[in-house]
């Protein structure tokens, strides 16, 4: 038994869990609706992924330190929109300069929150429900209220959804859908291997104890918001290429699903566990859920938000008490854990 | 001896009215032990947090090899290799061993070394001759293997002064001895390790020094083998009783209330006693004494699993704090600031909390009048110093706002009143005007219960004294047999 508790970690079960409900969503809505497995299907899911993913992987880096970012659906929404406002306005620049231009934009709105929450010292929830409405308001005021459309946009990037990374008969992995899971394995690098990440889990974990042991828990909070906005910056981008016409209403409610992926992920919201690969594993069930939901004719698409909300519910829930459980069984298994010899 | 390493010169520290020390000077030597022994507020406490740079001193100075340094912060106080151990381990425990030890290190490189990392977790836990898996996550850990791994942690710094305060307080005797294993170890690799206690047989079994602190101030430091028990407490306590209210002495009223046998699982154990009315009973004990938890227990906020309560003759079992006020009890808290007081609402406000049903019309609207009526006889009665009693609660002095919390609970017409550490606080003054109210309320035949650490203010105000330790009553003395010594003695286990 002690072996078994050495070699696999609670939060292991939790992501097989959610594995094991991935295939149950897509088994079930199989047997729902007509023509469910087409390579079109899981095509679409992986493109919503794609960009939720990017998102969520910011949101993983806030949710660690014990914070939150609800504004990053207004950071999407306003990189999108005035992204495709500048290559509108400049066709000629290249993609990579628009490419950073975007994380740049999200990046500064992330610096924003990330200072008024280390500095200014508003609780977290507080500061990005009040940027969520301003960034927003920010969207609609500049752009007197006129819509991206794709008409206007450069070839290259109204094609780029559709680039194939490459293709096995007709099953393909898009060029977008890569670059997101390049994302997720370099920040899955980056919270195992770099001190800055190992040092997210020690704040969320024990913040007192940080502060005390000297960790710079200021600057590790204005980085990880920087970092969260810029990777929402890109996500609009993304959002930009797949959807082309961007209104000033573009990813508004995102903030619920990336929350909902991640906790569903098993990133505790109160800081301190949780992995990329577990933030797209939820972004995985999340996305399947919303696709499917949409050609699921008994269920009016009006349920979804009610649907995400119930499964943060149950996320957060089942943390609490049955992950709390595992933990402790872990634990036992500890029992004499200090010998002292001689 | 050689030099000391770590010496605090003349160090005083004042908060508002109170001086938390004063003068105070102590020399720690390479590969010592010292103990560092004193009451409740003697000052170990605010001593520490000046070492660790957790509180800059009003004056004196620091001195570090011979340097004379400032601490401005626990950062820079491991950096001069000054680390702390407390009673509640600070660790992390979403991660591993081997992380809690390293995670305070700015220089490590720029990549995580999970490897070596663990290979010099596990380097540094063998050099204590420790078994302890690194990789395990610290969620898990015992509360002495939460200690071992701070002292890894400290030891991964290459510690100098090692402060160990009251680490044994939740360790098991097995747990106490591999702790002293571990500070031997340190000792002989040339480690200062300054040892807080409540406990005197550790004190004597483990130090080379002990020095004694009272009322903020330096008293004694002796080598540990020309210091007996007897000597170490005369020196803790020796306070003078002259400026103390005492209690008229009275001839008590009916039974109250009778406690039989109450326990509670790993917090106190067979607990008895009995209040008449017209009594005041004094609950004496150190830190961790959990003379609160039988508070809270007679007060229904925990719950008790064995023993019996009588009240007025009648067999109670309670279990909330409603029920508690029904019966006549009132509980004023010891934490005034957190739990007694909403310090921004006023005065009246604050008062009327608990009876606000009583002022309502029927309506059941809040008649302020009455309310006011209500806030402005308790000013009177007790003297509180407020200009209005709709001033918030938090402008008044320390005493004052005791008053308030002390109304608050006496509108509620308790038969019994349990005060927990009624006078900590506050000044001198307002300390003889709350004497003289619980005087007062006994001579009209309250019950009172007080539990206090202030030991003159115990034995001058109780008809008698339960003394506890770890959860035990040690001792039952009566007004006429109770000494400071003896107290004392009680309440560190020093039994006669």
């Amino acid at each position: 038994m002690n072996s078994i508790r050495r070699t696999i970690r609670p939060e292991q079960i939790r992501e097989f869990i959610l594995v094991l409900l991935i295939f149950a969503a897509i088994l079930f809505f199989g047997s729902q609706i007509e023509n469910y497995y087409q390579p079109r299907t899981f095509t679409r899911i992986a493109s919503s992924v794609a960009i939720l993913v990017v998102v969520a992987v910011g949101q993983t880096l806030v949710v660690l330190m014990r914070n939150i970012d609800l504004s990053v659906g207004s950071i999407v929404g306003f990189t999108a929109y005035f992204v495709g406002r500048a290559i509108v306005n400049n066709p000629e620049l290249s993609p990579l300069s628009i490419v950073l231009l975007a994380m740049l934009m999200g990046g500064i709105l992330g610096l924003v929150n990330g200072i008024i929450i280390a500095y200014g010292r508003v609780p977290a929830i507080i500061t990005t429900l009040g940027t969520l409405a301003i960034y927003r308001s920010l969207l609609v005021q500049f752009s007197d209220a006129q819509t991206i459309i794709t008409s206007a946009l450069p070839e290259w990037l109204v094609n780029l959804p559709q680039v194939n990374a490459f293709a096995i008969g007709e099953w393909e992995l898009k060029l977008i859908v890569l670059i997101a899971l390049v994302i997720v394995v370099i920040f899955q690098l980056v919270v195992t291997y770099l001190p800055w990440g190992r040092r997210l889990y020690a704040i969320g974990s024990n913040p007192d104890a940080a502060a005390m042991s000297g960790l710079p828990v200021t600057r590790m909070t204005v980085s990880a918001y920087t970092l969260c906005g810029a990777l929402s910056g890109l996500a609009g981008f993304l959002f930009l290429a797949r959807f082309g016409n961007i209104t000033v209403v573009a990813a508004q409610g995102m903030e619920l699903q990336v929350v909902a992926a991640v906790v569903v992920g098993g990133i505790n919201i109160f800081g301190g566990t949780g992995s990329m690969f577990g933030a797209l594993l939820g972004t995985v069930l999340i996305a399947t859920l919303e696709q499917s939901l949409l050609r699921w004719r008994i269920v009016s698409e009006f349920w979804r938000d009610a649907l995400l909300g119930l499964l943060i519910l149950l996320a957060v829930a089942t943390d609490s008490v049955i992950l709390s459980r595992l933990r402790a069984f872990w634990a036992r298994g500890g029992v004499e854990q200090v010998q002292i010899e001689n | 001896m050689t030099e000391p390493i770590l010496e605090m010169r003349g160090i005083s520290k004042r908060f508002g009215t109170t001086q938390a020390l004063a003068d105070v000077s102590l020399a720690l030597y390479p590969g010592e032990i010292h103990a560092l022994l004193g009451e409740n507020g003697a000052g170990k406490s605010t001593l520490i947090k000046v070492m660790t740079g957790i509180h800059r001193p009003d004056q004196g100075e620091v001195w570090l090899n011979g340097r004379s340094i400032t601490i401005n912060n626990p950062l820079e106080a491991q950096r001069h290799g000054i680390a702390a151990i407390h009673q509640e381990p600070m660790i992390f425990p979403d991660l591993n061993v081997a992380e809690n030890i390293f995670i305070g290190h700015g220089n490590r490189g720029s990549i995580v070394r999970w490897r070596q990392m663990y290979r010099e977790a596990a380097d540094i836990l063998a050099r204590l001759d420790v078994k302890l898996d690194v990789r395990s996550s610290a969620r898990g850990l015992t509360l002495a293997a939460q200690q071992v791994v701070e002292i890894a942690k400290a030891l991964s710094l290459d510690v100098r002064v090692l402060i160990m305060d009251e680490p044994t307080a939740s360790l098991s005797a097995h747990e106490v001895d591999q702790l002293f294993k571990l500070a031997k170890t340190l000792k002989a690799n040339g480690v200062s390790i300054l040892f807080i206690s409540h406990r005197m047989e550790e004190v004597f079994s483990i130090a080379d020094r002990v020095t004694v602190l009272r009322d903020g101030r330096f008293v004694s430091t002796h080598p540990a083998s020309e210091v007996t028990p007897e000597s170490a407490i005369r020196d803790m306590v020796g306070r003078h009783m002259d400026d103390f209210f005492a209690k008229t002495d009275k001839e008590p009223g009916d039974l109250l209330l009778s406690v039989r046998g109450l326990s509670k699982d790993n917090v106190f154990h067979d607990i008895n006693f009995d209040v008449r009315a017209g009594e005041v009973v004094g609950f004496a004990g150190l830190v961790g004494s959990r003379r609160t938890d039988v508070a809270l227990a007679l007060f229904g906020i925990e719950t008790a699993d064995a023993g019996s309560v009588t009240l007025n003759g009648q067999p109670v079992t309670i279990r909330t704090p409603q029920q508690a006020v029904k019966l006549g009890l009132a509980y004023v808290t010891e934490d005034r600031r957190q739990l007694g007081l909403t310090m921004p609402m006023s005065i009246t406000t604050n008062i009327t909390l608990p009876t606000l049903h009583q002022y309502a019309n029927r309506f059941g609207l809040v008649q302020q009048r009455a309310e006011r009526q209500t806030a402005e006889t308790f000013q009177q009665r007790l003297s509180i110093r407020t200009p209005d009693v709709d001033r918030p609660a938090g402008t008044l002095s320390g005493g004052n706002q005791q008053k308030v919390v002390l109304s608050k609970w006496l509108n509620t017409q308790p038969r019994l009143l349990i005060l927990d550490e009624p006078t900590r606080g506050i000044d001198v003054g307002a300390k003889a005007e709350v004497h003289q109210i619980i005087d007062e309320l006994a001579q009209q035949g309250m019950g009172i219960i007080m539990i206090s650490s202030d030991l003159p203010e115990v034995l001058a105000m109780s008809d008698r004294i339960v003394v506890m330790r770890e959860g035990r009553q040690m001792a039952t003395l009566n007004r006429s047999e109770a000494t400071q010594e003896r107290v004392m003695a009680a309440a560190m286990g020093q039994t006669k």
